[in-house]
Order: structure tokens, then sequence, then C-alpha cells
């Protein structure tokens, strides 16, 4: 029958074979094992023996989908498949969805129903469903007369929330009227969301002018910027970043008239000085960057501050020069939490990472 | 009847309409995408807004989703994706059929 949608099974090994043909065939060819490993199932549709269409979802992000059209309406497969792994996932109560795309598709996704956050010249960010960004940027608290205000973005993934981070937050709160700092929503760092996000909180409490935001999935999400929490290659790093960087300045920025973003300087983590340079490439005019040097911030014994290394002191268990890393809060959540803390690093959570 | 959840009825195929409803403060705010919305987009939007107020939903956040559906279809669709929303599926709502 037409359009007879069954399971793919990529744990057989033929079927994989046949799978990746065929998206070869149509120009995907990344099937790294970081990206296929992420797919929690795949569906296609056969002429046949042959694959004539498939699609794959990895938790909000619909992946891998691949169509050919011959001897058929154009279009109709495609929206079989993307309307079969809509349903499904509607079904399991993921009622938001999201599909990075090619630029030349993303016509074809908006005519089912998606909308298109940013594309680069080859890239394409969609989302589907709700609540979608609107209603996110629709919660943000505002303050009165925002627009005559001079506002200020900070992203941070704060795992956890250092010295550091309070210098940027400080800076930028002294040189503006008010500052959002968005704490990264995605749930993939030693810290959990929560914690993070209310170490931040409690790091920033007596800074009137700071309102701290969930940055969702539209600032360094896992939807929106996978490379920040896997290992990838440059060039994966800088398509990521560059979509990253137009939603800010495309939605966000406008929506809360921030005309500032204020980034820390970057001496050691490459995927973050790889996404400071896009910032600084895809921002201004509409939006101006602040590199805030982070040499400013040294230790007693002139060492930068980075989280990576309180995660080092956390591992060890060495605590005594954890207050000149980070602010009082936080010392005081990771010395009452040192045991769970270990314990997820024993159990393989990554500290290296950011 | 009041919407409880997010829930969703129809497909993205060729004459079937999609439609997403969710919870709204108040009011009935309806996004629709359709190819023959300058067409029938009012149309399309009249069948939804009916059929709301025949089941007595006063306030929800829809989406719908058309490929060029029929008036039926899309009551259809609005009907189940209210009853999916306000988890009265066991109890068809037949006076609005």
């Amino acid at each position: 029958m037409d359009n007879q949608i069954v399971d793919l099974y990529l744990n057989d090994p033929k079927v994989k074979k046949d799978w990746q043909a065929f998206l070869t065939s149509l120009n995907i060819t990344n099937f790294a094992a970081n990206e296929v490993d992420q797919i929690d199932y795949t569906i296609g549709i056969y002429n046949g023996d042959d694959l004539v269409a498939t699609g794959s979802v990895a938790g909000n992000v619909l992946k891998y989908i691949g169509v050919c059209n011959k001897g058929v309406t154009n279009g109709s497969r495609f929206n079989a498949i993307v309307s079969e792994l809509v349903n499904r996932q509607f079904a399991q109560h993921v009622y938001h969805l999201f599909v990075f795309t090619k630029l030349k598709y993303s016509e074809s996704f908006q005519h089912i129903g998606f909308s298109e956050l940013a594309h680069s010249d080859e890239a394409a960010f969609l989302e589907t469903g709700s609540p979608d960004v609107n209603d996110f940027l629709a919660e943000i608290p505002r303050v009165d007369d925002q627009n005559d205000k001079q506002v200020a973005g900070i992203v941070m993934n704060a795992n956890p929330f250092t010295r550091g981070h309070r210098y940027l937050v400080e800076q930028a709160a002294s040189q503006n009227d008010l500052v959002y700092v968005f704490v990264v929503n995605t749930d993939a760092s030693l810290f959990t969301t929560t914690e993070r996000f209310q170490l931040v909180q409690a790091g920033t409490a007596d800074l009137d002018n700071v309102i701290v935001v969930d940055g969702g999935d539209y600032m360094v999400s896992y939807a929106t910027f996978p490379a920040y929490f896997l290992a990838s290659p440059d060039q994966v790093v800088t398509y990521q970043t560059t979509l990253d960087a137009r939603i800010f300045r495309n939605v966000i920025a406008p929506a809360l008239n921030i005309k500032t973003r204020y980034v820390g300087s970057e001496p050691l983590s490459r995927t973050t000085n790889i996404y400071n340079e896009v910032l600084n490439r895809e921002l201004p005019p509409a939006v101006q960057v602040k590199v805030i040097d982070r040499t400013q911030t040294l230790t007693s014994d002139q060492q930068v501050i980075t989280a990576t290394q309180v995660r080092q002191f956390i591992k060890n268990g060495e605590l005594s020069s954890l207050s000149d890393f980070v602010p009082e809060t936080t010392a005081q959540f990771i010395q009452n939490h040192l045991t769970p803390l270990q314990k997820r690093i024993q159990e393989g959570m990554n500290i290296d990472g950011n | 009847m009041e919407i409880k959840e997010t829930a969703v009825a129809g497909t993205l195929e060729s004459s079937d309409i999609q439609i997403m409803i969710s919870k709204a403060a108040t009011g009935i705010q309806i996004d629709l995408q359709s190819d023959v919305e300058k067409q029938f987009g009012d149309q399309i939007r009249k069948v939804i807004t009916t059929t709301l107020n025949n089941l007595d939903v006063t306030a929800a956040k829809v989406k719908a989703v058309d490929k060029g559906a029929l008036d039926c279809v899309i009551k259809a669709r609005t009907i189940a994706a209210v009853q999916r929303a306000s988890q009265t599926t066991d109890q068809p709502a037949w006076e609005v059929l």
C-alpha cells in the first residue's frame, strides 16, 4: 500500500545499512556516533523492497528526514513522515518540536505548520507546537518603560556559579539599567538545571537590576547548540552557534529591548571561544557584544577562575581554596552537597566539558 | 468544556487538518496555517470557532495546520481535539455532532 509507515529498527545491521545508504543518496552523510546514538526511534516508508522515506526523533528534535518523491505527488511522503513523527511525539505529550534542516527545505516544513526561528546560508532551525517562542517571551518578567531603558543580556550555564560569573554580572549591572541572566536550561551538566538556576539567583540576589531567567529551548540548549554538550568538530560548532546567535539577535533581543550582550573572554574552552567569535560576527550592530576580560578576576594566587576547576575540586574533595573561586552561596551549597555531587561524578558525569 | 491539557487531532496529510488545542486565560485565539488561507481562511476559522462555542469552550489557544480539509473534517478534528484536551473522550458530545 502507498505510504504505509513502518518502524525501522536501526540496531538491525541490515536495516541500518539500507537507511544509511538511502540518506547518503540524498546527501545526508553525518552518521557520527554522537548524532545517531541520540535517536529515540526511526520510521520509514517502503516501496516494494526499497526505502523511499524516513525520519527520526531525538528528544524534541526531528532528525534524519529524507524523502524520495519519484513516482508520487511531491510532498505527500514528506507530509506523511513528518505527520507521523509529530503525532507520535504529541501522543507522548511532547507538544513542542524542533527541526534543523537545510535551508532549501525550510519552506517544506513551514507548509506543515513549522515556523522558522533563524536560518544561516546553509541551515534553518524551525519549531512547531506549543508553547512556542512567543509564549516563552511572554513569560519573561519585564520592568516599566523597558523600551526606554538600557538592557543587557548574559547567557550562562554556570556549572556552578563562580566569582567569574559574578564579576561578569556585576560589570553588566553597573553599566545598564537592567540585566537579564539567562541560565542554560539543558540538564546535561554536573549541577542540575534547578541547582544552577538557584545558585545564579542566590549569587546575584543583592543586585537589584538583575533578572535571572530560564534560557528555555532557545539559548544554548540541546536543541539549538548540541555541540556545547557533545565534543564536536569546529565546523559543527560554528554552524550551530551561528543559528543560536541569530535567534538571540532576531527573536530574543528585540522582544526584550536587549542592546548589549556580555560574554567572558575565553582563554580555556575551545567551544566557548568559537561561540564568542561567532557572537561577535553575528550580533552587531543590532546587539553590541561586550567581552569582559576574565583575567580581571584572578584568585589570590593568580589562577584564572573557571567552573571546570571548581568541578575538579569537587571531584578530589579539595574544598580549601573553594572560596577563592566561588561566592559564599555556591561554596555553601557545595559543602552541603559534596557527597551527592561526587557520586554523580563517579557515576560517569563528564566534568571536563562545559 | 474546560481545556485541561494540550491535545491534538488530525494529520498533516492532504485533505486533513491538524488541530492543536492548549490552555488559555481568556478568549479563543486561532493561529491558522493554510495554503488556501486567502480563499477559505475566514470560513475555516468560523467552523473552528462555532464548533468550540457549541462545545462551551470559552478559553483556548488553537493552532491549526490545514491541508485543504472540508468543513466536516475541520469540525470532526476540532471536536476530537477538544474532547482530548478536556479529558472527556469517554463522554462523546453527541449533541454537537
